[in-house]
């Protein structure tokens, strides 16, 4: 993102960065991005742009365990190769979809890896033998490297479908979305098990292994009493398991209402604290989107006022400053 | 009451102790900054003695400007005030490096060079290549600078590299903010925010980032032409294809020469060039070099093929040339133009060089639109020089910032140029942060 558009809480239109890089001052384009709609309105963006990689090859490799697929993950970057992206399904999302659209996948599968290389030919021809050569290590007992773009296709079509492929085996179905660092995938799912099994309701994991972000899908059936409250629980105790392996509450798909109860799980009141300095120097009045985000407002301070002085409202309770 | 300055010095040395404070007048004159000298330098070795220095300072309205290695120092405007010179050389441990997640966490006063030296023994590096870091440029600088080098073209900058930062604020409240995982979107950016911030925002004591694999190996080809424009039309057919370089940096004459000279590689006077680095498994070196050279004799350049460690000598050179040399009076500028600019920048360049005492040498990114200069000599033409330079940078819609000059002319002019429309929020978000002004202040926002 190099610069845009915004139209700040005040109604005052400015663009920020452009088509250049390294403005002088505070990058406030990046600062804008992931803000949820709390300190403005962005109306256009500058985007740069890059070339379509020359090749692309897909990977699909078929584990008995879970952890050998997501210790191939790690083994691959170890070798110094990057994919474009890698993707994870458990062996429940497995069945599922291949009982829903039969892609090919083989259902006792314990785990399914699909590793995506892009970039020149050259490099991708040369990563290519370095990744089968890791899976194979890592005990997969198939690998099978796309001809041409329908396999290729027919690879994610299974991945693609997971999501609805849910309606096949449960009525409902709650989709978290959390980061762990790669190194603690087995420890996190072996948790998310766990969990699982204390609420039981089934869970099924979807991930991009490639940066560490988790779908665990909560399935349960809303038509019974107290099982939707059932699976917000679950889901939110998977996200304190994330934040425990030093991740993340959310890698896309943001705060908003639905996680700002837990975003104390990462940050502290300095943290929430520091975060609101910024909100007030956009948005003192708090137009923009109240409620997102963050769990408890927070009003702003005049200019003029030093912030360590107690001010009468803080002093009665009714207010705190920041 | 407000304490007495000379009383107030003294309660902030007892926090790090006589042995980690310099206030002695005798060697405080080393530390100058812009021609002020600090009343004394401070060397905390934790976070909490930062916090502790930062509550005093706030209190007191001391004004305080952080340094790692003191790299950047000419980096900014002409302080306004210069109290206390607060150094973060001795938070130089690396806390955490989880090779499998390709992340480390480190305290701010690293040098980028041990963090190298380190990471190599898991053949994993952070890709930034700056200036001075041979001199010891710590990653709590490079972090607050932005400072960056060639490698950029295919890593991007820290924008890209910083995943999650720890900071002092002025009134010595620590918080944290970004994470420790390469993904994540909860919560503001902050980390975006301090890139670039020199000091002005809170004072960084750890910084997670991202690293990558070291490439197999390097090859670079170094390409010179007879015109500008064959260097030129070159950039675009380089871009436009299917390469993926580490490095595309274009050269101009005199820096060319001095480069042949101090590596040896064969080079042709008056002749700009360009600089090719391709970096990956050795097979797909091969093949893209090959795509390379073709290119380059499709537009009749003469190069040579750079490898080993003559290779990393090369990049040493282009990065630090003249600056790994001692002098006075050098001015510093980097300018950000579009990619299609680049070569109008060093045209206008030598246009503006003719009949003047001054040497240039620059060199660009030529893959991202930033050039930097270095002007040697003649201290009167310079400041018009430098104006001329920004008024064409700034009409490119692009800017100029002065990252190093004599204290005259940081007097003639402002050294970032202009900060655009958003300027109005970013002093909103610095009086927030340090509402009592006490950071660098006059240097930056």
């Amino acid at each position: 993102m190099l610069g845009l558009e915004v139209v700040l809480p005040d109604g005052e239109i400015i663009e920020l960065g452009g088509k250049t890089t390294d403005h002088p001052g505070y990058d406030l384009t990046g600062l804008l991005v992931g803000s949820e709609g709390l300190l403005g309105i962005v109306t256009k963006v500058t985007l740069r742009i890059v070339r379509k990689p020359e090749s692309v090859k897909t990977l699909f490799a078929a584990f008995d365990r879970i952890e050998d697929a997501g210790a191939s993950v790690s083994g691959i970057t170890a070798r110094g190769v990057i994919p474009a992206g890698m993707e994870i399904m458990d062996s429940l999302c497995i069945r599922s979809v291949e009982e829903a659209i039969g892609c090919g996948y083989p259902v006792d599968a314990g785990a399914i890896l699909l590793v995506e290389l892009d970039g020149p030919e050259a490099e991708v021809t040369a990563q290519l033998p370095i990744v089968e050569e890791v899976l194979r290590g890592h005990n997969a007992n198939e690998i099978k490297i796309a001809k041409n773009s329908e396999e290729r296709d027919l690879f994610w079509k299974g991945r693609k479908s997971a999501f609805p492929a849910m309606g096949r085996i449960s009525s409902d179905y709650y989709v978290q979305d959390g980061v762990i660092p790669r190194s603690k995938l087995a420890e996190v799912l072996g948790k998310v098990g766990e969990l699982s099994v204390k609420y039981g309701l089934r869970v099924e994991n979807v991930f991009h292994a490639g940066d560490g972000n988790l779908h665990p899908l909560v399935l349960y059936d809303g038509a019974q009493e107290g099982e939707y409250q059932k699976a917000l629980e679950l889901a939110g105790d998977i996200l304190s398991v994330c934040v425990e392996s030093g991740g993340s509450i959310t890698g896309e798909h943001g705060v908003g209402h639905d996680k700002k109860r837990f975003l104390p799980l990462m940050f502290d009141e300095s943290d929430l604290d520091t975060m609101n300095l910024l909100r007030c120097s956009f948005d003192p009045k708090g137009l923009c989107n109240p409620g997102k985000v963050f769990p408890t407002p927070r009003t702003c301070v005049e200019p003029g006022l030093k912030p360590f002085k107690e001010h009468p409202a803080q002093k009665a309770g009714l207010g705190e400053m920041y | 009451m407000k304490k007495s300055q000379s009383n107030t010095i003294k309660e902030l040395i007892s926090i790090t102790g006589e042995a980690g404070s310099l206030s002695d007048s005798s060697v405080l004159g080393g530390y100058s900054v812009d021609g002020l000298v600090p009343k004394a330098v401070l060397f905390p070795e934790s976070e909490a003695q930062i916090s502790e220095i930062m509550k005093v300072s706030s209190r007191e309205s001391i004004s305080v400007m952080p340094l790692g290695s003191g790299t950047k120092r000419s980096l900014g405007n002409i302080p306004t005030c210069l109290h206390v010179l607060l150094s973060t050389q001795k938070l130089n441990r690396v806390l955490e490096h989880e090779a499998r997640d390709l992340v480390a966490t480190l305290e701010c006063g690293v040098t980028l060079e041990s963090l190298q030296s380190r990471l190599k023994d898991n053949n994993q590096f952070l890709p930034v290549n700056p200036m001075h870091t041979a001199r010891g440029a710590t990653l709590g600088g490079v972090v607050a600078s932005n400072a960056s080098g060639p490698l950029r073209l295919r890593y991007g900058t820290l924008r890209e590299l910083l995943i999650g930062i720890r900071v002092v604020r002025a009134d010595g409240t620590v918080f944290k903010g970004g994470s420790k995982v390469v993904k994540n979107v909860a919560g503001y950016d902050l980390p975006k925010l301090f890139v670039g911030s020199l000091g002005t925002l809170g004072i960084i004591t750890q910084a997670t980032l991202r690293l990558y694999p070291v490439p197999e190996r390097g090859e670079t080809y170094l390409v010179s032409f007879t015109t500008l424009e064959k260097c030129a039309e070159t950039v675009m057919e380089l871009l436009k294809s299917d390469l993926v370089m580490n490095s595309l940096e274009l050269l101009n004459p005199p820096l060319v020469m001095e480069l042949a000279d101090r590596t040896g590689i064969e080079a042709k006077r008056g002749e700009y060039a360009l600089a090719v680095r391709v970096m990956n498994i050795d097979k797909a070196v091969s093949e893209q070099m090959s795509l390379v050279k073709k290119v380059c004799n499709e537009v009749r350049g003469h190069g040579a093929t750079v490898d080993g460690a003559l290779e990393n000598k090369l990049w040493e050179e282009i990065v630090n040339y003249p600056w790994n040399e001692s002098s006075e009076d050098r001015v510093k500028l980097k300018t950000g133009v579009l990619i299609t600019d680049v070569p109008r920048v060093f045209s206008e360049l030598e246009e503006l060089l003719n009949q003047k005492d001054v040497v240039a040498y620059a060199s660009a990114k030529a893959g991202n639109g930033i050039v930097d200069i270095t002007l040697n000599g003649g201290a009167s033409t310079l400041t018009s020089l430098v104006k001329s330079l920004r008024n064409l940078a700034e009409s490119l819609s692009g800017s100029l910032v002065v990252e190093a000059a004599p204290p005259d002319l940081k007097r003639q002019i402002d050294v970032w140029g202009d900060m655009g429309p958003g300027l109005a929020l970013m002093k909103r978000i610095k009086f927030n942060f340090d509402p009592g002004g006490i950071l660098n202040p006059g240097r930056f926002v």
